[in-house]
């Protein structure tokens, strides 16, 4: 693999089913390093689906998953060892409940030995700075708005140091007024020159900050390509009525 | 009886055979017997005012020992229980006011008869019931499995009275004495000795008892026969010596009291309690031992099944539903007779009476406490798992670290509850015997007959116990938070 054309993520002819609803069908994408890829359409078309089977949260019935050059989709594969690698943010953040914010952030490192509980305190507050909320620390989760928790579960991502950052709608549950902060957040993420695939409704934060825009519809990548082309030379006719439904909302 | 000459080599060989048993008794030389009975059945069986066992049964079984050479554990429990004991192998014998009839000759050897018996019915003192007849759509209380209740029975037809059944004399008598009950059938010696001492019921046949017949000695059939022979021999000594008289005027000429006490110990509640501290001391010793011991071992194995049932493992989970669902539907007593009495007859070992309620508590009590733990892991939201394994924690990590405390919350009025429900269902293993605080509260009131006193009494410290944990619970409720 040549130094600047390393591929993170290859997912080749996937397919998913549950029961008779075939959700993935024969979809293949690679994602390079340093890439932005930003996910579109409409609801229940699978984005989830295959976001999740990027760090197998879900097993694809057939077809290939590679990421960070580990077939994810053979059962075999230590999975564990993959996903120290692959941060996932959640659309309901799934903060742990049982532990302080700045514990939400130590947990993982510290119990899969990745540092000291020293160490591991002092890079989450250095995070929690990033993310804007050094004052939080010691405080519960339940006690956060949505946009606070959300930056607080990337902030957990990003503490195991991972290559790769997956988000599933982080701002959908959020208020209008919180959205920014996590998008904000997000951005300097992507500056940063951290791979990431997100899916989201933002349109202007995907214009501003994908390499690449994918849409699908019916469980089919139905087209790709920069920014430019997908928002302002749709040539998909599917693609059209999807853009034209959410720009006027 | 073992020869003199091969004794020697007995004990010699029993010794050897106890060093490589480690800790093994090595005094089997004198073979011990296990004897069960119901000692709830004065004046044959009872405690007296001291907490020992005694009456005529007790007296002549201990003669027919000291003259053989032989020790024996004594059981007492129901006498359905006591029975099937050793029928089942469990016990080696039964002396409890035991009938002699033919269907019990068919399931066990018994011994000459050691008492003349009949059967006889009775009704409240001063009843204006004459005849069998005027029983007619009437309730009759009987004490199930007795010689007695089976010929109570075979006139139901005949008479057309309605049957209740009763797990030990006293409160079957209560019953009519109550009340609620018209008539009983009860052996002819054993009431005439209740009413000799004050019961307010009233014998209608003194003269002419049903199934007249005798109280004999019994083992399983084919089993101990050396046992028998020991019996019939000691009791024909016995009764030419003069010594079986003297055993049964002792208890039939003198006055009760010499057994249950003053009246002042029996007719106030704080004399009950003062004369009967250690009973009731040792019996709630023995409920807070099965209660503690109970709820730590059924938290531990409902906690696995709990765990189980929300494993990946289809297997698993398939199991923790079916030990489940089996021991959530098993009612406690009948759970308690399959493995006190049923089991050793299969697996060839006696369990103790401790060791067989332990058992029954863990298995029920852990099978409802696995139910609401594998409810508490599920009510915990689904993507904590999700975002735990995410991070890159493997499974029993994610679960200890983060399901496992926020299910416990979840749990934790739950198991508060089935703490106290563990600690009431205890009561439930005196069918076996074991000397808790409701056993002793059956043997007290077979010997002094104040049932409101003694029931009282027990229920209070139940309720002080319970009130105590609840307290205990509270503040572990607190410390989790
Ligand atoms: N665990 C599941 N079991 C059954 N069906 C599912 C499951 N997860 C998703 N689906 C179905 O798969 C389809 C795609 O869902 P999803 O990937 O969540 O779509 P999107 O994220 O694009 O809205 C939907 O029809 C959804 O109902
Ligand atoms: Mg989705």
């Amino acid at each position: 693999m040549s130094e600047e054309k390393q591929v993170k993520v290859h997912v080749d002819k996937v397919n998913k089913s549950y029961g008779d609803n075939h959700v993935l069908r024969d979809i293949s994408l690679d994602v390079m390093a340093n890439e932005v890829v930003v996910m579109i359409g409409p609801s229940g078309s699978g984005k989830s689906t295959f976001l999740r089977m990027l760090n197998q949260l879900e097993m694809p019935n057939s077809g290939l998953v590679e990421v960070d050059g580990y077939d994810i989709s053979d059962p075999k594969t230590d999975i564990n060892k993959v996903r120290e690698n692959i941060g996932m943010v959640f659309q309901n953040f799934n903060l742990f409940n049982n532990y302080t914010v700045l514990q939400n952030i130590t947990l993982a490192p510290v119990q899969l030995g990745k540092m000291t509980k020293e160490e591991a305190d002092k890079r989450g507050k250095e995070l929690l700075a990033t993310v804007g909320l050094s004052d939080k620390a010691d405080k519960s989760v339940n006690s956060l708005s949505g946009g606070q928790k959300q930056r607080v579960a990337i902030a957990r991502a990003l503490a195991m140091d991972p290559d790769i950052m997956l988000f599933d709608e982080p701002t959908s549950a959020l208020d209008p007024e919180m959205v920014g902060d996590v998008l904000d957040v997000m951005k300097d993420l992507a500056k940063s020159g951290m791979t990431m695939i997100i899916v989201t409704h933002e349109m202007g934060f995907a214009k501003q900050v994908a390499d690449r825009v994918v849409f699908f519809e019916s469980g089919k990548i139905q087209e790709s390509g920069t920014p430019e082309e997908v928002f302002n030379a749709p040539k998909n006719e599917r693609l059209q009525t999807f853009l034209s439904k959410v720009m006027q909302a | 009886m073992v020869n003199q000459r091969v004794k020697p080599i007995l004990v010699a060989f029993t010794l050897f055979l106890g060093l490589f048993a480690f800790g093994t008794k090595a005094s089997a030389a004198e073979p011990n017997y296990v004897i069960s009975t119901d000692a709830t059945y004065a004046p044959f069986d009872f405690q007296d005012k001291n907490n020992e066992y005694v009456g005529i049964d007790q007296d002549i079984l201990k003669e027919v020992a000291k003259r053989n050479h032989f020790t024996y554990t004594l059981k007492p429990m129901s006498f359905n229980a006591a029975a099937q004991m050793v029928a089942n192998g469990q016990a080696d014998g039964i002396i409890a006011g035991m009938a002699i009839t033919d269907e019990r000759k068919q399931v066990y050897d018994v011994s000459d008869s050691y008492y003349k018996t009949g059967v006889a019915w009775i009704t409240k003192k001063g009843s204006k019931i004459k005849s069998l007849s005027e029983l007619k759509g009437k309730t009759v209380a009987l004490k199930s499995g007795t010689a007695a209740s089976n010929y109570g029975l075979s006139l139901q037809k005949k008479y057309g009275f309605k049957v209740k059944y009763f797990n030990d004399t006293d409160t079957m008598y209560n019953d009519v004495v109550n009340g609620n009950s018209a008539a009983t059938f009860e052996d002819m010696p054993v009431i005439q000795y209740a009413i000799k001492n004050g019961l307010d019921l009233e014998v209608k046949n003194p003269n002419n008892p049903g199934n007249a017949g005798g109280y004999g000695f019994f083992v399983k059939k084919g089993q101990n026969p050396q046992l028998i022979a020991d019996f019939n021999k000691t009791l024909k000594e016995m009764k030419a010596d003069g010594s079986y008289q003297k055993i049964v005027d002792k208890y039939l000429k003198s006055d009760q009291k010499n057994f249950t006490g003053s009246s002042a110990d029996n007719n106030s509640t704080w004399g009950i309690l003062r004369s009967n501290k250690k009973a009731f001391f040792d019996g709630l010793v023995q409920t807070i031992e099965l209660t503690v011991a109970g709820i730590i071992l059924a938290s531990l194995w409902g906690m696995v099944l709990g765990l189980m049932g929300v494993a990946k493992s289809k297997f698993l989970r398939g199991l923790s539903t079916t030990i489940i669902y089996a021991f959530r539907g098993l009612p406690l007593m009948v759970l308690a007779f399959f493995i006190y009495i049923g089991l050793p007859g299969v697996i060839g070992t006696k369990i103790p009476a401790f060791t067989a309620g332990l058992l029954t508590l863990i298995l029920n009590e852990g099978a409802y406490t696995g139910a609401f733990v594998r409810g508490g892991f599920e009510a915990v939201d689904r993507g904590q798992m999700e975002a735990a394994r995410s991070l890159g924690l493997p499974y029993g990590k994610a679960m200890s670290k983060v399901v496992v405390p926020q299910g416990l919350k979840i749990m934790v009025p739950s198991f508060v509850n089935q703490f106290i429900i563990t600690l009431k269902d205890t009561s439930i293993l005196s069918a076996i015997g074991i000397l808790e605080l409701t056993q002793t509260g059956t043997l007290i009131v077979a010997r002094n007959s104040q049932g409101f006193r003694v029931w009282a009494i027990i229920g209070l410290i139940y309720m002080i116990v319970i009130t105590l944990l609840t307290w205990f619970s509270n503040w572990l409720k607190k410390r989790l938070d």
